[in-house]
Protein backbone atom coordinates (compact mmCIF):
# COMPACT_ATOMS: atom_id res chain seq x y z
CA UNK A 1 0.00 0.00 0.00
CA UNK A 2 2.70 2.73 0.91
CA UNK A 3 4.07 1.85 -2.31
CA UNK A 4 0.88 2.76 -4.21
CA UNK A 5 0.73 5.65 -1.91
CA UNK A 6 4.39 6.76 -3.07
CA UNK A 7 3.63 6.00 -6.89
CA UNK A 8 0.88 8.20 -6.71
CA UNK A 9 2.36 10.96 -5.14
CA UNK A 10 5.44 10.42 -7.37
CA UNK A 11 2.71 10.58 -10.94
CA UNK A 12 1.29 13.91 -9.28
CA UNK A 13 4.54 15.47 -8.83
CA UNK A 14 5.51 14.54 -12.55
CA UNK A 15 2.43 16.03 -14.00
CA UNK A 16 2.75 19.28 -11.77
CA UNK A 17 6.40 19.66 -13.78
CA UNK A 18 5.55 18.49 -17.25
CA UNK A 19 4.28 21.54 -18.38
CA UNK A 20 5.67 25.23 -18.74
CA UNK A 21 3.81 27.98 -18.67
CA UNK A 22 5.07 31.75 -19.12
CA UNK A 23 3.12 34.74 -18.05
CA UNK A 24 3.56 38.23 -19.16
CA UNK A 25 5.57 40.21 -16.84
CA UNK A 26 3.94 43.27 -15.90
CA UNK A 27 6.36 46.26 -14.93
CA UNK A 28 9.08 45.42 -17.45
CA UNK A 29 9.39 47.00 -20.70
CA UNK A 30 6.74 45.47 -22.67
CA UNK A 31 5.51 47.40 -25.56
CA UNK A 32 2.67 46.74 -28.06
CA UNK A 33 2.99 49.19 -31.34
CA UNK A 34 -0.39 49.84 -34.05
CA UNK A 35 1.15 51.81 -37.22
CA UNK A 36 -1.27 53.18 -40.08
CA UNK A 37 1.04 54.62 -42.51
CA UNK A 38 -1.55 56.15 -45.12
CA UNK A 39 -0.01 57.94 -48.04
CA UNK A 40 -0.28 61.42 -46.41
CA UNK A 41 -0.23 60.55 -42.55
CA UNK A 42 1.83 58.04 -40.54
CA UNK A 43 1.37 57.93 -36.95
CA UNK A 44 0.77 55.13 -34.42
CA UNK A 45 -0.21 54.51 -31.00
CA UNK A 46 1.76 52.46 -28.04
CA UNK A 47 0.87 50.82 -25.00
CA UNK A 48 2.53 48.31 -22.66
CA UNK A 49 -0.90 47.23 -21.26
CA UNK A 50 -0.98 43.20 -22.61
CA UNK A 51 -1.40 40.48 -20.56
CA UNK A 52 -1.49 36.72 -21.33
CA UNK A 53 0.16 33.56 -20.92
CA UNK A 54 1.78 30.71 -23.20
CA UNK A 55 1.77 27.06 -22.41
CA UNK A 56 3.41 23.88 -23.68
CA UNK A 57 4.17 20.52 -22.16
CA UNK A 58 6.90 18.45 -22.80
CA UNK A 59 10.09 19.62 -25.05
CA UNK A 60 8.45 20.13 -27.97
CA UNK A 61 6.10 23.43 -27.92
CA UNK A 62 3.39 21.91 -29.56
CA UNK A 63 2.05 18.96 -27.40
CA UNK A 64 -1.08 20.56 -25.61
CA UNK A 65 -0.14 24.20 -26.02
CA UNK A 66 -2.31 26.92 -25.56
CA UNK A 67 -2.07 30.64 -25.83
CA UNK A 68 -3.76 33.54 -25.05
CA UNK A 69 -3.01 37.36 -25.24
CA UNK A 70 -4.77 40.59 -24.65
CA UNK A 71 -4.08 44.00 -25.03
CA UNK A 72 -6.62 47.04 -22.97
CA UNK A 73 -7.35 49.32 -26.39
CA UNK A 74 -8.20 51.58 -23.88
CA UNK A 75 -4.85 52.58 -23.26
CA UNK A 76 -3.36 52.80 -26.61
CA UNK A 77 -1.69 56.45 -26.96
CA UNK A 78 -1.34 58.17 -30.60
CA UNK A 79 -0.08 61.37 -28.83
CA UNK A 80 -2.86 63.48 -28.58
CA UNK A 81 -6.01 63.28 -27.01
CA UNK A 82 -8.29 64.33 -29.58
CA UNK A 83 -7.15 61.31 -31.89
CA UNK A 84 -7.32 58.71 -28.71
CA UNK A 85 -10.59 59.66 -28.28
CA UNK A 86 -12.06 58.78 -31.54
CA UNK A 87 -10.18 56.03 -31.90
CA UNK A 88 -11.59 55.04 -28.80
CA UNK A 89 -15.40 56.12 -29.03
CA UNK A 90 -15.67 56.06 -33.07
CA UNK A 91 -13.65 53.30 -34.33
CA UNK A 92 -12.56 50.92 -31.70
CA UNK A 93 -15.85 51.11 -29.35
CA UNK A 94 -13.58 50.36 -26.43
CA UNK A 95 -16.92 50.77 -24.16
CA UNK A 96 -18.38 47.90 -25.72
CA UNK A 97 -15.12 45.74 -26.75
CA UNK A 98 -12.34 46.73 -24.50
CA UNK A 99 -9.77 44.24 -25.35
CA UNK A 100 -8.47 43.18 -28.66
CA UNK A 101 -6.86 38.96 -28.07
CA UNK A 102 -5.60 36.26 -29.50
CA UNK A 103 -6.08 32.84 -28.38
CA UNK A 104 -4.77 29.88 -30.00
CA UNK A 105 -2.14 27.23 -29.72
CA UNK A 106 1.80 27.04 -31.22
CA UNK A 107 1.42 25.08 -34.38
CA UNK A 108 5.03 24.73 -35.00
CA UNK A 109 8.77 25.47 -33.97
CA UNK A 110 12.21 25.59 -35.37
CA UNK A 111 15.19 27.05 -33.95
CA UNK A 112 16.78 30.32 -34.64
CA UNK A 113 19.69 31.98 -33.67
CA UNK A 114 21.29 31.93 -30.36
CA UNK A 115 18.85 30.15 -28.43
CA UNK A 116 15.48 31.77 -29.47
CA UNK A 117 12.88 29.95 -31.44
CA UNK A 118 10.55 30.70 -34.57
CA UNK A 119 7.42 29.75 -33.29
CA UNK A 120 4.05 29.76 -35.26
CA UNK A 121 1.03 30.20 -34.08
CA UNK A 122 -3.00 29.17 -35.19
CA UNK A 123 -5.82 31.30 -33.48
CA UNK A 124 -8.55 33.60 -33.01
CA UNK A 125 -7.82 37.00 -32.90
CA UNK A 126 -10.79 39.25 -31.50
CA UNK A 127 -11.06 42.73 -32.09
CA UNK A 128 -14.13 45.25 -32.47
CA UNK A 129 -16.16 42.20 -31.58
CA UNK A 130 -15.17 40.39 -34.63
CA UNK A 131 -13.27 36.95 -34.44
CA UNK A 132 -11.17 35.78 -37.08
CA UNK A 133 -8.60 32.42 -37.20
CA UNK A 134 -5.27 34.04 -38.53
CA UNK A 135 -1.67 32.45 -38.40
CA UNK A 136 1.17 34.31 -36.24
CA UNK A 137 4.52 33.77 -36.14
CA UNK A 138 7.21 35.21 -33.65
CA UNK A 139 10.45 34.89 -32.31
CA UNK A 140 10.59 33.05 -28.37
CA UNK A 141 13.66 34.09 -26.92
CA UNK A 142 15.15 32.89 -23.47
CA UNK A 143 16.68 36.11 -21.57
CA UNK A 144 18.08 36.15 -18.03
CA UNK A 145 16.71 33.96 -15.35
CA UNK A 146 13.61 32.37 -16.34
CA UNK A 147 12.53 35.46 -18.27
CA UNK A 148 11.77 34.99 -21.99
CA UNK A 149 10.82 37.44 -24.95
CA UNK A 150 8.28 37.09 -27.63
CA UNK A 151 8.84 39.54 -30.64
CA UNK A 152 6.27 39.78 -33.39
CA UNK A 153 4.91 41.53 -36.06
CA UNK A 154 1.58 41.59 -38.33
CA UNK A 155 -0.61 43.22 -40.27
CA UNK A 156 -4.20 43.10 -39.70
CA UNK A 157 -6.84 44.75 -42.43
CA UNK A 158 -9.30 47.16 -40.79
CA UNK A 159 -12.47 46.24 -43.41
CA UNK A 160 -11.70 42.34 -41.69
CA UNK A 161 -12.76 43.69 -38.14
CA UNK A 162 -15.63 45.64 -39.25
CA UNK A 163 -13.52 49.22 -38.42
CA UNK A 164 -14.34 52.22 -40.51
CA UNK A 165 -11.67 54.21 -42.09
CA UNK A 166 -13.38 57.42 -41.69
CA UNK A 167 -13.79 58.81 -44.84
CA UNK A 168 -14.38 62.47 -43.22
CA UNK A 169 -11.44 64.84 -44.47
CA UNK A 170 -8.50 65.14 -42.88
CA UNK A 171 -8.16 61.83 -41.60
CA UNK A 172 -5.81 59.56 -42.51
CA UNK A 173 -5.49 56.06 -41.89
CA UNK A 174 -4.64 53.05 -43.83
CA UNK A 175 -6.63 50.17 -44.53
CA UNK A 176 -3.77 47.46 -43.70
CA UNK A 177 -2.23 48.20 -39.98
CA UNK A 178 1.39 46.99 -38.94
CA UNK A 179 1.13 45.62 -35.48
CA UNK A 180 4.80 45.27 -33.78
CA UNK A 181 4.56 43.34 -30.05
CA UNK A 182 7.67 42.98 -28.10
CA UNK A 183 7.27 41.84 -24.75
CA UNK A 184 8.45 39.70 -21.52
CA UNK A 185 7.31 37.04 -20.14
CA UNK A 186 8.04 34.96 -16.89
CA UNK A 187 7.91 31.16 -16.05
CA UNK A 188 5.69 29.96 -13.39
CA UNK A 189 6.97 27.58 -10.93
CA UNK A 190 4.24 24.87 -11.18
CA UNK A 191 5.19 23.15 -8.00
CA UNK A 192 5.36 26.15 -5.80
CA UNK A 193 1.85 26.88 -6.72
CA UNK A 194 0.02 29.79 -8.41
CA UNK A 195 1.90 32.95 -9.33
CA UNK B 1 -5.73 0.66 9.05
CA UNK B 2 -6.48 -0.85 5.48
CA UNK B 3 -9.39 1.14 5.49
CA UNK B 4 -7.45 4.29 6.19
CA UNK B 5 -4.76 3.38 3.96
CA UNK B 6 -7.65 3.44 1.18
CA UNK B 7 -9.45 6.65 2.25
CA UNK B 8 -6.07 8.46 1.96
CA UNK B 9 -5.27 7.01 -1.44
CA UNK B 10 -8.73 7.97 -2.22
CA UNK B 11 -7.95 11.38 -1.17
CA UNK B 12 -4.40 11.73 -2.46
CA UNK B 13 -6.05 10.97 -6.13
CA UNK B 14 -8.64 13.42 -5.47
CA UNK B 15 -6.43 16.15 -4.80
CA UNK B 16 -4.10 15.29 -7.14
CA UNK B 17 -6.93 15.12 -10.13
CA UNK B 18 -8.17 18.32 -8.99
CA UNK B 19 -4.95 20.43 -8.60
CA UNK B 20 -3.99 18.52 -12.34
CA UNK B 21 -6.95 20.01 -13.34
CA UNK B 22 -6.06 23.79 -11.74
CA UNK B 23 -2.29 23.31 -12.35
CA UNK B 24 -3.10 23.32 -16.09
CA UNK B 25 -3.17 27.07 -16.75
CA UNK B 26 -2.74 28.93 -13.46
CA UNK B 27 -3.32 32.83 -15.83
CA UNK B 28 -6.26 34.57 -14.60
CA UNK B 29 -7.58 37.49 -16.35
CA UNK B 30 -6.96 40.66 -14.22
CA UNK B 31 -10.23 42.96 -14.00
CA UNK B 32 -8.90 45.88 -16.17
CA UNK B 33 -9.69 49.25 -14.09
CA UNK B 34 -10.65 52.25 -16.37
CA UNK B 35 -8.27 55.06 -15.30
CA UNK B 36 -9.59 57.21 -18.64
CA UNK B 37 -10.66 60.64 -17.34
CA UNK B 38 -14.35 61.19 -18.15
CA UNK B 39 -15.27 62.97 -21.44
CA UNK B 40 -18.35 64.08 -22.09
CA UNK B 41 -18.33 67.20 -24.86
CA UNK B 42 -16.29 67.42 -27.54
CA UNK B 43 -14.75 70.66 -27.94
CA UNK B 44 -13.36 72.18 -24.85
CA UNK B 45 -15.90 74.94 -25.95
CA UNK B 46 -19.33 75.53 -26.40
CA UNK B 47 -20.25 78.70 -29.07
CA UNK B 48 -18.53 81.26 -26.16
CA UNK B 49 -19.09 79.44 -23.07
CA UNK B 50 -16.03 76.94 -22.05
CA UNK B 51 -16.84 73.00 -21.74
CA UNK B 52 -14.77 71.22 -19.02
CA UNK B 53 -12.87 69.52 -21.99
CA UNK B 54 -9.36 69.88 -21.96
CA UNK B 55 -6.74 68.90 -24.44
CA UNK B 56 -3.65 66.39 -23.24
CA UNK B 57 -0.29 67.50 -22.29
CA UNK B 58 1.60 69.30 -24.80
CA UNK B 59 -0.97 69.53 -26.89
CA UNK B 60 -1.99 73.20 -28.92
CA UNK B 61 -5.10 74.31 -30.18
CA UNK B 62 -5.67 77.06 -32.21
CA UNK B 63 -8.94 79.11 -32.65
CA UNK B 64 -9.80 81.36 -35.48
CA UNK B 65 -13.40 83.03 -34.96
CA UNK B 66 -15.67 85.85 -36.83
CA UNK B 67 -18.85 87.16 -36.14
CA UNK B 68 -20.23 89.09 -38.76
CA UNK B 69 -21.87 92.41 -37.61
CA UNK B 70 -24.83 93.25 -39.86
CA UNK B 71 -27.64 91.12 -39.03
CA UNK B 72 -29.01 88.66 -41.44
CA UNK B 73 -32.25 90.91 -41.65
CA UNK B 74 -30.24 93.07 -43.67
CA UNK B 75 -30.55 90.45 -46.32
CA UNK B 76 -28.38 89.99 -49.61
CA UNK B 77 -27.72 93.68 -49.09
CA UNK B 78 -24.22 92.69 -46.93
CA UNK B 79 -24.89 89.33 -48.11
CA UNK B 80 -26.33 88.32 -44.97
CA UNK B 81 -22.97 89.32 -43.16
CA UNK B 82 -19.94 88.42 -45.31
CA UNK B 83 -19.71 91.91 -46.57
CA UNK B 84 -19.11 93.26 -43.15
CA UNK B 85 -17.39 94.48 -41.16
CA UNK B 86 -16.26 91.52 -38.61
CA UNK B 87 -15.49 91.07 -35.79
CA UNK B 88 -12.54 88.56 -35.20
CA UNK B 89 -10.76 86.91 -32.31
CA UNK B 90 -7.35 84.33 -32.32
CA UNK B 91 -6.15 82.11 -29.96
CA UNK B 92 -3.89 79.62 -29.19
CA UNK B 93 -4.50 76.97 -26.03
CA UNK B 94 -1.46 74.54 -24.66
CA UNK B 95 -1.95 72.05 -22.31
CA UNK B 96 0.70 72.61 -19.38
CA UNK B 97 -1.35 69.04 -18.02
CA UNK B 98 -4.26 67.29 -19.14
CA UNK B 99 -5.77 69.08 -16.92
CA UNK B 100 -4.65 72.68 -17.26
CA UNK B 101 -5.22 74.18 -20.51
CA UNK B 102 -3.71 78.21 -20.86
CA UNK B 103 -4.92 80.21 -24.01
CA UNK B 104 -4.11 83.26 -25.38
CA UNK B 105 -6.72 85.02 -27.35
CA UNK B 106 -6.72 88.16 -29.51
CA UNK B 107 -9.75 90.20 -30.60
CA UNK B 108 -9.95 93.20 -33.09
CA UNK B 109 -12.54 95.17 -30.71
CA UNK B 110 -10.52 97.18 -28.25
CA UNK B 111 -7.51 94.76 -29.59
CA UNK B 112 -8.52 92.52 -26.54
CA UNK B 113 -6.06 90.39 -25.45
CA UNK B 114 -6.65 87.66 -23.08
CA UNK B 115 -4.73 84.99 -21.09
CA UNK B 116 -7.14 82.34 -19.81
CA UNK B 117 -6.66 79.24 -17.69
CA UNK B 118 -8.87 76.51 -17.29
CA UNK B 119 -8.56 74.03 -14.66
CA UNK B 120 -10.50 70.77 -14.78
CA UNK B 121 -11.34 70.32 -11.10
CA UNK B 122 -13.70 67.02 -10.63
CA UNK B 123 -15.14 63.85 -12.23
CA UNK B 124 -18.18 61.92 -10.90
CA UNK B 125 -18.08 58.88 -13.25
CA UNK B 126 -20.73 56.28 -11.24
CA UNK B 127 -23.66 59.12 -10.73
CA UNK B 128 -26.99 58.97 -12.44
CA UNK B 129 -25.44 61.26 -14.58
CA UNK B 130 -21.85 61.93 -15.20
CA UNK B 131 -20.92 65.10 -13.54
CA UNK B 132 -17.69 66.95 -14.94
CA UNK B 133 -17.00 70.51 -12.91
CA UNK B 134 -13.77 72.90 -14.27
CA UNK B 135 -12.95 76.37 -13.30
CA UNK B 136 -11.96 79.42 -15.74
CA UNK B 137 -10.54 82.18 -14.83
CA UNK B 138 -8.96 85.36 -17.16
CA UNK B 139 -7.27 88.57 -17.38
CA UNK B 140 -7.85 90.88 -20.14
CA UNK B 141 -6.58 94.31 -21.47
CA UNK B 142 -7.83 96.20 -23.89
CA UNK B 143 -4.77 97.57 -25.77
CA UNK B 144 -6.29 100.18 -27.84
CA UNK B 145 -9.36 102.04 -26.50
CA UNK B 146 -11.61 103.78 -28.84
CA UNK B 147 -12.03 106.55 -26.04
CA UNK B 148 -10.30 107.42 -22.91
CA UNK B 149 -10.64 105.75 -19.88
CA UNK B 150 -11.01 106.68 -16.34
CA UNK B 151 -7.94 105.33 -15.89
CA UNK B 152 -5.00 103.32 -16.81
CA UNK B 153 -6.09 100.16 -14.44
CA UNK B 154 -9.62 100.34 -15.84
CA UNK B 155 -8.54 98.61 -19.66
CA UNK B 156 -8.47 95.27 -17.47
CA UNK B 157 -10.90 93.10 -16.71
CA UNK B 158 -11.05 89.73 -14.76
CA UNK B 159 -13.61 86.96 -15.23
CA UNK B 160 -13.96 84.03 -13.37
CA UNK B 161 -16.21 80.86 -14.39
CA UNK B 162 -17.38 77.69 -13.07
CA UNK B 163 -18.09 74.77 -15.38
CA UNK B 164 -20.96 71.62 -14.63
CA UNK B 165 -21.10 69.43 -17.48
CA UNK B 166 -23.40 66.86 -18.01
CA UNK B 167 -24.46 64.03 -20.66
CA UNK B 168 -27.41 61.98 -21.42
CA UNK B 169 -27.02 59.17 -22.86
CA UNK B 170 -23.54 59.88 -24.50
CA UNK B 171 -25.64 62.23 -26.72
CA UNK B 172 -26.81 65.16 -25.08
CA UNK B 173 -24.48 67.35 -23.35
CA UNK B 174 -25.59 70.08 -21.12
CA UNK B 175 -23.43 72.84 -19.17
CA UNK B 176 -24.03 75.50 -16.57
CA UNK B 177 -21.76 77.82 -16.55
CA UNK B 178 -22.25 80.74 -13.92
CA UNK B 179 -19.81 83.71 -14.65
CA UNK B 180 -18.17 86.92 -12.73
CA UNK B 181 -16.87 89.12 -14.63
CA UNK B 182 -15.19 92.59 -13.46
CA UNK B 183 -14.95 95.87 -15.52
CA UNK B 184 -18.28 95.08 -17.65
CA UNK B 185 -17.84 98.06 -19.56
CA UNK B 186 -14.25 99.90 -19.45
CA UNK B 187 -15.64 103.50 -20.56
CA UNK B 188 -17.51 103.48 -17.66
CA UNK B 189 -16.63 106.09 -15.05
CA UNK B 190 -17.43 103.91 -12.28
CA UNK B 191 -16.67 99.66 -12.38
CA UNK B 192 -19.34 97.59 -13.33
CA UNK B 193 -19.29 94.16 -13.08
CA UNK B 194 -21.90 91.28 -14.14
CA UNK B 195 -23.26 87.95 -13.06
CA UNK B 196 -24.10 85.84 -15.54
CA UNK B 197 -25.90 82.23 -15.60
CA UNK B 198 -24.73 80.65 -18.89
CA UNK B 199 -26.30 77.34 -20.19
CA UNK B 200 -25.78 75.56 -23.13
CA UNK B 201 -26.48 72.11 -24.87
CA UNK B 202 -25.59 70.31 -27.64
CA UNK B 203 -27.18 67.14 -29.13
CA UNK B 204 -24.32 65.00 -30.61
CA UNK B 205 -26.60 63.13 -33.84
CA UNK B 206 -23.12 60.93 -34.94
CA UNK B 207 -19.60 61.41 -33.87
CA UNK B 208 -18.67 64.30 -36.07
CA UNK B 209 -22.11 66.12 -36.12
CA UNK B 210 -24.34 67.90 -33.56
CA UNK B 211 -26.13 70.75 -32.98
CA UNK B 212 -25.57 72.98 -30.28
CA UNK B 213 -27.45 76.15 -28.83
CA UNK B 214 -26.37 78.57 -25.47
CA UNK B 215 -28.30 81.16 -23.69
CA UNK B 216 -26.40 83.53 -21.26
CA UNK B 217 -28.42 85.51 -19.06
CA UNK B 218 -27.48 88.28 -16.95
CA UNK B 219 -28.64 87.48 -13.35
CA UNK B 220 -27.22 91.07 -11.71
CA UNK B 221 -25.09 93.75 -12.21
CA UNK B 222 -24.47 95.20 -15.63
CA UNK B 223 -25.66 94.58 -18.87
CA UNK B 224 -24.92 95.46 -22.34
CA UNK B 225 -28.22 95.79 -23.35
CA UNK B 226 -29.79 92.26 -24.20
CA UNK B 227 -28.59 88.71 -23.13
CA UNK B 228 -26.79 86.62 -25.21
CA UNK B 229 -28.34 84.03 -27.21
CA UNK B 230 -26.66 81.82 -30.01
CA UNK B 231 -27.30 78.41 -31.64
CA UNK B 232 -25.52 76.79 -34.64
CA UNK B 233 -23.79 73.20 -35.61
CA UNK B 234 -20.81 71.64 -35.19
CA UNK B 235 -18.38 69.66 -37.58
CA UNK B 236 -16.03 67.62 -36.17
CA UNK B 237 -13.03 66.24 -38.25
CA UNK B 238 -9.61 64.29 -37.49
CA UNK B 239 -8.60 67.33 -35.63
CA UNK B 240 -10.96 70.33 -35.98
CA UNK B 241 -14.40 71.73 -34.85
CA UNK B 242 -15.91 73.50 -37.40
CA UNK B 243 -18.76 75.64 -35.81
CA UNK B 244 -21.25 77.67 -37.79
CA UNK B 245 -23.75 79.78 -35.66
CA UNK B 246 -25.97 82.56 -35.37
CA UNK B 247 -25.74 84.84 -32.30
CA UNK B 248 -27.56 87.78 -31.41
CA UNK B 249 -24.46 88.69 -29.35
CA UNK B 250 -20.72 90.01 -31.86
CA UNK B 251 -18.11 89.54 -29.35
CA UNK B 252 -15.69 86.89 -28.98
CA UNK B 253 -13.34 87.84 -25.85
CA UNK B 254 -14.88 85.79 -22.98
CA UNK B 255 -14.48 89.32 -20.70
CA UNK B 256 -16.46 90.97 -23.96
CA UNK B 257 -18.95 88.64 -24.52
CA UNK B 258 -19.80 88.03 -20.88
CA UNK B 259 -21.11 91.74 -20.56
CA UNK B 260 -24.10 91.07 -22.84
CA UNK B 261 -25.02 91.19 -26.17
CA UNK B 262 -26.20 94.71 -28.12
CA UNK B 263 -29.08 93.30 -30.78
CA UNK B 264 -32.12 92.06 -29.65
CA UNK B 265 -32.68 88.61 -31.02
CA UNK B 266 -36.41 89.02 -30.09
CA UNK B 267 -36.80 91.25 -33.36
CA UNK B 268 -34.33 88.59 -35.33
CA UNK B 269 -31.39 90.67 -35.38
CA UNK B 270 -29.34 87.42 -35.39
CA UNK B 271 -25.77 87.75 -36.93
CA UNK B 272 -23.46 85.06 -38.68
CA UNK B 273 -20.58 83.56 -36.78
CA UNK B 274 -18.24 81.02 -36.52
CA UNK B 275 -15.32 79.10 -34.99
CA UNK B 276 -12.83 76.95 -36.12
CA UNK B 277 -10.20 75.27 -34.05
CA UNK B 278 -7.31 72.91 -35.11
CA UNK B 279 -5.22 70.86 -32.71
CA UNK B 280 -1.91 70.85 -33.04
CA UNK B 281 1.22 68.69 -31.96
CA UNK B 282 4.69 69.81 -32.37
Amino acid sequence: MKNILLLCFLVSVELFSQGTELHVKQGSKNHVEFISDAPFGKFSGVTDNIDGYLYWEGNNYTTNSSLYFEVDLKTLDTGIGLRNRHMRENYLQTDKFPDASFKGKITNVTPAEQGSFNVDAEGEMFIHGITKNIKISGLLSKAENSDYNIKTNFTIKLSSYNIDIPSIMMVKLSEVIELKLNFNLFAVNKTEGKK
Amino acid sequence: MKSHSIIALMLLLFITLSMETNAQISWKKQETVDNLPLQLFHSPQSINLPTVETLQQGDFEFEISHRFLPSIKDGSKDLYGFDGPVNMRIALGYAVTDDLVLTLGRSNVDDNLDLRGKYRLLQFKETFLPLLIGVQFGIAKNTQTLKPVASPGRTYQYFGQIIFNTMINKKLGIGVVPSFLYNSNIYRSDVQNSFTLGMNAQYYFTNMFSVLAEFNPTVNGYLNRFNSAAFGIELETGGHFFKIILTNNAKLNPSQFLSGADKDFGTGEWRLGFNITRLLKF
